[in-house]
C-alpha cells in the first residue's frame, strides 16, 4: 500500500502499423487534442508490418502539440546508446521537451539478429542496458567538461562529444519484469513502465514488484519516489457491465484507476486498442475524475 | 524558365526558428529545404530531417554537412533501411537522398541564381530569417504551374503528353516525381502508379480533365471520389487519374424540403456531420470514409437502407460532365434517361460534379456492434436469414465473418435500429443474440454522424493500399438451407478471409426495378465475398450461382464479360446500351464495368 505521490499521466499505448500508417497518426493527433499526457508506440524493428518507430515518433511529435512522446519500449540491441541519446536530445529540442524515454533489454533475440544486432543472453542484456544508460545521461550532460570515455563490456565510447543537452530531463523509464531488471530499474531507473497482461498475476503482482525497486531503490541511496511507476493496459474497452480491469463502465475505471494509483503507486495508465472513441471518453471522462479522486485521498 | 528554388537552414540555429522557417518556405511553394549540419551541430540529422517533414505538407527535404558518426554512433544499416521505408510512408517520399542540388551564394539575384538552374537542379540558397525566405517566394512568384526538377521528370511515365496538362489544371496536377505523389497513387485497398493525377475543382476543369483524357485512350483512365472503389478502378499503372476529392462542398438548397448539395469528393463521415445540425441524415454504406461520388452512381445498400431505401432513391438530380465535355444536369425533368442511368451505372456515363438529394429526419439511433462466436456456421446464417429478414424495417443488420478458427466462426454483426426508444432498441437486436455465444456488446444510442466518425479522415498521407483487391458480389433473393450450406462450405475452405452480408429489403424493395439502373429491388441480401486469388475465389463463387440472382457492381473486382450480364438484367442492359451509344460512343469510361457501345449482346 504505496502512494509515491507523483503527479498523475494518462496516455495511449498504439499499435505503429505501418498498413495503417494514416490511422495511427490519427490517434496520435487526436490523442493530442483530447488533453492526453502521452503518446506512446512499441518498438519491434524486425516486425514488418510495424513502421521504425523512432521515425514516427518524431513525425508524430511534429504533428502534435502538448502530448509527450516515448517508445514503449524502445528496443535498445537495435539502437546504440550513442544514437538514441543524440536523437532524442534532438527531438526533445526540437518539439520544446516532450519526448521521454521507454527503454527495453530486449526480447525476441532472434528478430535482434536477424536485423543485425548481437544476440545476449537475458542477464547480458540487463548489463549492456546498465551501461547504456549511464552513456545516454552522460551524453546528454553537457555541464561536464570533457568528453565522454566509457570503455564498457558492451558498448565502447572514446572521448565522444557531448551533447546536445535536451530541452528538459528526459526521464528514463524501463520495461521490466524479473529481478535484475528491476533491480536495476530502482536503482538507476526514473520510472518503471511493465505492461499489465504480461505480469503473472496482474494488479496482484505490483506490491512484490514494487516492494523489490523499492529496495533497490533504497540500497542505492535513492528514494523510491525517485521511480514513477507507470503502467500498460492493452485490453481495455468500455462496455456496460464490469468484466476485469478496464473493461466496464467509465465509473468502474476511475474506481480502478484511482486505486492503482493510491495503494499501488501507480501514476501514468497508457491504454491500448488503438479504438478513437476509446481514446476520447478516456482523456474526456475518466482522466479529470481519477484526478480528482486521487487527489481527494490525497489531502 | 522554370526556377526550382530551395533555401538552407543552418540545423544549429534554434529548434523553433527552423521550424518557422521551413513552414514559410513550405507555404511560399519552394521546392526544397535543406538542412546543414556544421562541426558544432548536435541535431540527429535524421530525427531533424523528420521532424521539418513532419511540420511541412508539401516540401521536400535534405541534409547536409553533418559529420558522419564516429563507429560506436553508427545505427545498424536494417534500421536505418527500415526507418527509410516509414519515412518515405510517412511524408509521401519527401525525404531527398544525396545532395541533388546547387547552391547559390545567399545574395544572389534571379539572373544568377537561373543562371545555376540552367541544367534543371534545384538551387538552394542559404537564409537566416523570415525576410530571405520571403525574397525567395517572391522570386519564384505564384505558381503557374507547378515547377518541376530534372530528377522528378525523369519519373514520368511514357504515352502521357505532361506538357499538354490543361493550364486549370497544371498548378494541382501530381506526377510521380511530386512529394504528393505516394499519398496520390495509392488507393483504399489498390496500390498503384498511375502517369497522372488530375484533381480539378470545378465542372468546367472536369471537362479539361476529360478532354485530356480523350487524347489519352491508349492508357487507363481512373476516376476517383474518395478512393474506396473496389470495382471502379480509381488507380491505375501507367495511366491518367481524374481526382475530384477537391469538390467535396456540402449546402442546404432548401430546408423546407431538406434538398442539400453534395459534392463528389465529400466522404460520407462528412455529410452526416454536415447533416447532423438539422436532425438529418442520407444513409450511405456501412463506412464514413468512403467518397460520395463512386457509392452515390452505384446504389449505396446501407445501415439505413431497409429503414430508408438506397442512397440514390433520394437522388433528386445529378449534374455530370459527360466524356464529349459538355456539362449536364439529370434529374426526372432533365435528361431523364441519364438520371435513370446514373443511378445505378454512373461510372459508364461521366464524371458526377454534384448530386442533390432529399434527405430525411433522423435522431438519435441505436447504434450496436456485436461479436458472437459460432460452432454451427451454417445454422447461424440461416438463422441470421431468417431474424434479420423478419425484423422491422427500422432495422437493419450486416454480418460479417471470415476464416472460421478451430472450427469456430467469430461473426460479427452491425447494426443501425432507427428508433429514439432504447426500449425498442433491445427489443429488435434481442433476436439476433442467439446466433452464437455472445463474446463482445457494443450498444449504445447514437448520431448517425457518430456511427459514420468512426472512420479516420483522409489525411495528407492519403491512403496506402496495396497490391489488388480479389472481391466477388452477389445477390441472394434469400438464404435457403442449401445456401447457407454452400456458403458455410466456402467460408471453411480458408479461402475467403473476408465474408458480408447486407441486409436489404425494407423501403429499398418499394421502389420499382425500372427507377433506375440498380434494378435489384427484390434480394434479400447482397453477398461479398474477399479472397487473395481471383481466378480461385471466382471458382468458388461460380459453384454457387444457383443461389445468386445478380451481383452488386461496386463490391465485384471480376472481369469476366458475363459479370455485366449479372450487374444488369438483359432490359436494362440493353437500354444502357444505347445510352451508352449515346453519350459515351467511343466508350471514354472504361474502366469499372464498361458497357461496349459497339456490340449489340
Amino acid at each position: 500500500m504505496t502512494d509515491y505521490g507523483h503527479d498523475l499521466l494518462f496516455g495511449t499505448f498504439l499499435t505503429p502499423s505501418a498498413q495503417g500508417a494514416r490511422q495511427v497518426i490519427d490517434l496520435a493527433v487526436a490523442s493530442d487534442r483530447a488533453g492526453l499526457d502521452l503518446v506512446t508506440f512499441q518498438d519491434h524493428p524486425y516486425q514488418p508490418a510495424f513502421l521504425d518507430t523512432w521515425t514516427l515518433l518524431t513525425y508524430v511529435a511534429a504533428r502534435t502539440e502538448r502530448v509527450h512522446l516515448s517508445g514503449n519500449v524502445l528496443s535498445l540491441p537495435l539502437r546504440p546508446p550513442a544514437v538514441l541519446a543524440r536523437a532524442a536530445a534532438s527531438l526533445d529540442l526540437l518539439s520544446g521537451g516532450r519526448v521521454d524515454l521507454g527503454l527495453g533489454a530486449g526480447a525476441f533475440w532472434d528478430g535482434v539478429a536477424a536485423m543485425g544486432g548481437r544476440r545476449l543472453t537475458p542477464a547480458q542484456g540487463v548489463d549492456a542496458l546498465r551501461e547504456a544508460i549511464v552513456i545516454m545521461r552522460d551524453l546528454w550532460d553537457t555541464q561536464t567538461r570533457g568528453g565522454v570515455r566509457h570503455d564498457g563490456t558492451y558498448y565502447q565510447v572514446v572521448g565522444a562529444k557531448r551533447g546536445p543537452a535536451p530541452a528538459h530531463d528526459i526521464p528514463i523509464w524501463v520495461g521490466a519484469y524479473k529481478k535484475r531488471m528491476l533491480a536495476l530499474t530502482g536503482e538507476v531507473g526514473d520510472g518503471w513502465l511493465p505492461t499489465l497482461e504480461y505480469l503473472p498475476d496482474g494488479v496482484d503482482t505490483l506490491p512484490a514488484l514494487n516492494a523489490q525497486i523499492d529496495e533497490a531503490a533504497t540500497s542505492a541511496g535513492r528514494s523510491p519516489r525517485d521511480v514513477r511507476r507507470l503502467l500498460n493496459v492493452m485490453n481495455v474497452r468500455f462496455s456496460a457491465t464490469g468484466r476485469g480491469v478496464l473493461d466496464g463502465p467509465v465509473d468502474q475505471w476511475v474506481e480502478q484507476l484511482a486505486s492503482l494509483a493510491l495503494e499501488h503507486g501507480e501514476s501514468a495508465f497508457l491504454i491500448g486498442g488503438d479504438d478513437l472513441p476509446t481514446i476520447e471518453r478516456f482523456a474526456a471522462e475518466v482522466a479529470p475524475a481519477v484526478r480528482e479522486a486521487v487527489a481527494r485521498e490525497r489531502q | 524558365m522554370e526556377l526550382a528554388l530551395g533555401v538552407v537552414l543552418d540545423a544549429s540555429a534554434d529548434a523553433a526558428r527552423t521550424t518557422e522557417l521551413a513552414r514559410q518556405a513550405d507555404a511560399g511553394g519552394l521546392d526544397l529545404v535543406v538542412l546543414r549540419g556544421g562541426p558544432d551541430t548536435g541535431l540527429d540529422p535524421w530525427t531533424a530531417a523528420v521532424w521539418v517533414a513532419g511540420v511541412t505538407d508539401r516540401i521536400a527535404i535534405g541534409t547536409t554537412g553533418f559529420a558522419p558518426p564516429p563507429a560506436h554512433e553508427t545505427p545498424y544499416p536494417s534500421v536505418v533501411e527500415k526507418a527509410r521505408e516509414s519515412a518515405d510512408l510517412l511524408t509521401g517520399r519527401r525525404l531527398v537522398d544525396g545532395e541533388p542540388w546547387t547552391t547559390a551564394p545567399a545574395d544572389a539575384d534571379r539572373a544568377a541564381l537561373e543562371t545555376l538552374a540552367a541544367d534543371g537542379r534545384t538551387v538552394v540558397v542559404p537564409v537566416s530569417d523570415a525576410a530571405d525566405v520571403a525574397r525567395l517566394v517572391a522570386l519564384v512568384g505564384p505558381a503557374a504551374g507547378r515547377r518541376r526538377t530534372a530528377a522528378a521528370r525523369a519519373l514520368r511515365r511514357d504515352g502521357i503528353d505532361y506538357d499538354g496538362v490543361p493550364a486549370s489544371l497544371a498548378a494541382t496536377a501530381v506526377e510521380p516525381g511530386d512529394p504528393e505523389y505516394l499519398a496520390a497513387s495509392s488507393t483504399y485497398l489498390r496500390g498503384g502508379a498511375p502517369g497522372l493525377v488530375l484533381r480539378p475543382e470545378t465542372p468546367e476543369q472536369v471537362a479539361d480533365a476529360l478532354e485530356f483524357a480523350r487524347a489519352h485512350t491508349h492508357v487507363p483512365l481512373g476516376v476517383r471520389s474518395g478512393g474506396h472503389g473496389i470495382s471502379g478502378r480509381s488507380t491505375n499503372d501507367g495511366g491518367v487519374v481524374i481526382d475530384v476529392g477537391r469538390m467535396n462542398r456540402i449546402e442546404v438548397l432548401d430546408a423546407s424540403r431538406r434538398l442539400v448539395r453534395i459534392g463528389p469528393g465529400a466522404t460520407w463521415k462528412q455529410v452526416a456531420a454536415a447533416l447532423d445540425p438539422y436532425g438529418w441524415a442520407l444513409g450511405s454504406g456501412d463506412y464514413g470514409g468512403v467518397g460520395v461520388g463512386g457509392l452515390a452512381t452505384a446504389g449505396g445498400i446501407g445501415l439505413l437502407g431497409r429503414a430508408h431505401g438506397l442512397t440514390i432513391d433520394r437522388l433528386r438530380a445529378v449534374e455530370l460532365v459527360l466524356a464529349d465535355g459538355t456539362l449536364v444536369r439529370a434529374s426526372a425533368d432533365e435528361h431523364p434517361d441519364l438520371f435513370w442511368a446514373v443511378r445505378g451505372a454512373g461510372a459508364n456515363f461521366g464524371v458526377a460534379t454534384a448530386f442533390e438529394a432529399e434527405v430525411y429526419d433522423v435522431g438519435e439511433v441505436g447504434w450496436a456492434k456485436l461479436g458472437l462466436v459460432s460452432t454451427d456456421l451454417e445454422k447461424s446464417l440461416l438463422r441470421f436469414g431468417e431474424v434479420a429478414t423478419a425484423a422491422p424495417r427500422d432495422t437493419t443488420v450486416f454480418l460479417v465473418t471470415g476464416r472460421p478458427q478451430r472450427g469456430q466462426s467469430m461473426i460479427q454483426l452491425y447494426a443501425i435500429v432507427d428508433s429514439s426508444d432504447p426500449q425498442v432498441v433491445v427489443e429488435r437486436l434481442q433476436p439476433f443474440l442467439d446466433l452464437g455465444v455472445l463474446v463482445q456488446q457494443e450498444a449504445f444510442m447514437a448520431r448517425y454522424k457518430d456511427i459514420m466518425g468512426q472512420a479516420p479522415d483522409i489525411g495528407p498521407e492519403g491512403h496506402n493500399g496495396q497490391g489488388e483487391p480479389v472481391s466477388r458480389s452477389a445477390f441472394l433473393p434469400a438464404i435457403t438451407p442449401r445456401a447457407a450450406h454452400d456458403t458455410a462450405e466456402l467460408l471453411r475452405s480458408g479461402r475467403v478471409y473476408f465474408y458480408q452480408l447486407r441486409t436489404m429489403g425494407g423501403a429499398i424493395a418499394d421502389v420499382p426495378a425500372d427507377e433506375t439502373a440498380f434494378a435489384h429491388r427484390t434480394p434479400a441480401f447482397q453477398a461479398t465475398a474477399m479472397g487473395v486469388d481471383q481466378a480461385d475465389l471466382d471458382a468458388r463463387w461460380d459453384r454457387l450461382a444457383e443461389h445468386f440472382d445478380g451481383l452488386y457492381l461496386s463490391f465485384d473486382t471480376d472481369r469476366r464479360p458475363g459479370r455485366l450480364h449479372d450487374a444488369f438484367p438483359p432490359g436494362v442492359l440493353a437500354r444502357l446500351r444505347d445510352l451508352k451509344r449515346r453519350y459515351d460512343p467511343d466508350a471514354l469510361f472504361r474502366d469499372n464495368f464498361p458497357i461496349d457501345p459497339r456490340t449489340t449482346l
